[in-house]
């Protein structure tokens, strides 16, 4: 015999593509230029090791700042080469590879960090809550582009603190976003009865409030994320982010920009991957706004 | 009243402490700048030297004591590459700086702010949709890959403005364009969000209802409304004015505070990377009191409720 819960979760459910499919009936040509643009990007960051001409830092002194193969250049360097003979195609696939990487994980990191000390805050409340928003406030309140740029005079660059300091930037929003709606979602029935039955804080957070403020966090996330790619790749246009030998999409804008006036591929290409990617993120972080939570609009 | 600025007041105070507090914790928790400065190389009794000189040799809370007497004594260190007053050497740059900033803030407001009204009394028409997918990349295009792409077309290709100095009142003209739309394309966004929210609220249609005219429906009741919001973040563009100076000045070779910072850590030229941090949180610090204040002035809910409380 089953339970009423579990004859309620009878029906069967559709296939997952055809699931997707009705989800995003309607949804604007666009955004999905922009979800196929962005899947691309992903594709091309996963197998950035197969589909990559040229090991991104080989030189090939002989091939010097050669044009686009569609602007009579070579077919063996199809998005021509920099000024030391690298081929501009591999670098890019791998610079996407770096910056998508550093902008996931920085959107990742704050995520969880302003998750918690939102959960935090809501659940102590008192002087904890003080602390947490305190916090909040001076980060808010400072450009992040000032405080990166301080950490990175102070301690100097490498990889791992780069990340984290990315991880750094955007926490607050989240903080602030899961401290209201668990205060707020803690006066629903919901919260109180799960209390009441005698759940752990970490149950009522985890399983029953997260989920309920689910829709809003992705949108955070979509909205973070392009914030990050500019921050990252203008941090390492300035030379003060991703440093060399390493490259990313930053690295090479600011590094092609030297040679503007005679190879202008070696920045522009870059650019547009920078812009193209921004810009899906946004329409589909956009769309899935509207999609999730109508009341944000 | 007196206790809704004084509780500003007192926030204000406390975000710049923060600021400081933070600038000396990373200072010296970064690493030794002795060794820094100097090279791992120099030898000893050189850097034993430069630590009594910079007073690195005192434990840490002393140094901390004297830090804040030092910044409430406007001594704010030397630039520990050219041995002059950091304070002076950001100075000196603030006017190049502003002559770039004062006009983007101006096209931002002076396109931003009508073109969101415009759009949200609109609603839908190709206008609206017009400005709306020019918000969307002011917010998605970074600003040096707009500004090189503006180098590339108006500078090489076409060669009418230079590419990057701060020569004449053209080399003002890319930067400001770089800057204006970018945060005229965000503030419009701001805007027609804003202004649909009040059209929408009960007294909008209130008004309506009972006859009054559409353009002073808007002008008495939904712009005063809408302005709250959209001064905060005009605020908030005041407030980050340098720290938007910095991507943008190193585009175009622009001899500003951005440009100054940025050489700054690359060379980890610590005081005048904390002078321009504190000038930074001085200057967020400033306008986001003066939109509390004016908020009280436009709002006068906020002055009574609080005024209540207290």
């Amino acid at each position: 015999m089953g339970s009423p819960l579990e004859i309620t979760a009878a029906p069967a459910r559709d296939g997952l593509l055809l699931r997707t499919r009705r989800w995003m009936a309607g949804c604007p040509i666009l955004v999905g230029a922009g979800i196929a643009w962005l899947l691309a990007m992903l594709a091309i960051a996963l197998s950035v090791d197969l589909i990559a001409p040229y090991p991104y830092a080989q030189i090939d002194l002989r091939a010097r700042l050669a044009p686009p193969a569609f602007l009579g250049g070579d077919l063996r360097h199809v998005l021509g080469t920099d000024e030391l003979g690298r081929d501009v195609m591999s670098r890019l696939f791998y610079s996407i590879r770096m910056s998508l990487l550093v902008a996931l994980l920085g959107t990742a990191i704050g995520a969880v960090i302003g998750t918690l000390l939102g959960f935090v805050a809501a659940h102590f409340r008192g002087w904890v809550d003080d602390a947490v928003m305190v916090m909040v406030d001076f980060q808010a309140s400072m450009p992040f582009m000032i405080i990166a740029l301080s950490v990175l005079a102070f301690f100097g660059n490498s990889l791992p603190l780069f990340i984290a300091l990315m991880g750094l930037f955007g926490w607050e929003r989240y903080a602030r976003l899961v401290r209201g709606m668990t205060l707020s979602a803690g006066e629903h029935g919901y919260a109180v009865a799960v209390r009441q039955l005698g759940a752990s804080p970490w149950r009522v957070y985890g399983r029953h409030i997260l989920p309920n403020i689910a829709s809003a966090l992705i949108v955070n996330v979509t909205l973070n994320f392009p914030e990050h790619i500019i921050l990252e790749t203008g941090l390492s246009f300035l030379g003060l982010g991703v440093q060399p030998p390493l490259t990313s999409l930053g690295n090479m804008v600011g590094h092609g920009r030297e040679y503007l006036q005679s190879a202008w591929w070696i920045a522009v290409f870059p650019g547009v991957a920078i812009v193209l990617t921004t810009l899906s993120m946004s329409l589909v972080g956009d769309w899935l706004r509207d999609r999730l939570d109508p009341t944000l609009r | 009243m007196i206790r809704f600025f004084a509780s500003k007041l007192l926030r204000a105070f406390a975000t710049i402490l923060f600021v400081v507090t933070f600038a000396f914790l990373v200072l010296r928790v970064s690493g030794d700048p002795a060794l820094l400065i100097m090279g791992a190389e120099a030898p000893p009794d050189a850097i034993a030297a430069f630590r009594a000189a910079w007073g690195l040799d005192e434990p840490l809370w002393r140094q901390y004591l004297s830090y804040f007497a030092a910044i409430a004594n406007g001594d704010l260190g030397y630039s520990m590459r050219d041995r002059r007053p950091a304070l002076g050497l950001v100075l000196d740059r603030l006017p190049d700086t502003l002559r770039l900033m004062l006009p983007a803030l101006a096209v931002k407001i002076l396109i931003g702010v009508p073109a969101g009204i415009y759009a949200a009394l609109h609603r839908d028409t190709w206008i609206d949709r017009t400005t709306m997918a020019f918000s969307v990349l002011g917010y998605s295009v970074p600003n040096f890959v707009l500004g090189l792409m503006l180098v590339l077309l108006f500078a090489v290709n076409l060669r009418w403005l230079p590419s990057g100095g701060a020569e004449t009142w053209l080399h003002t003209i890319l930067p400001i364009v770089v800057l204006g739309t970018a945060g005229a394309g965000i503030l419009a966004r701001f805007t027609r969000s804003t202004m649909l929210e009040i059209l929408g609220q009960p007294y909008i249609r209130t008004a309506t209802a009972k006859g009054v005219p559409w353009f002073r429906v808007v002008s008495w009741h939904a712009l005063p409304n809408a302005a709250i919001p959209t001064v905060t973040v005009i605020g908030f563009m005041i407030g980050s004015l340098i720290a938007g100076a910095v991507v943008t000045e190193s585009v175009f070779s622009w001899p500003g505070i951005g440009r100054q910072l940025v050489v700054a850590v690359a060379n980890r030229d610590v005081a005048v990377v904390q002078v321009i941090l504190l000038f930074v949180a001085g200057s967020m610090v400033v306008s986001n009191l003066a939109v509390d204040f004016l908020y009280g002035w436009l709002d006068p809910r906020v002055r009574t409720t609080r005024g209540k409380e207290g």
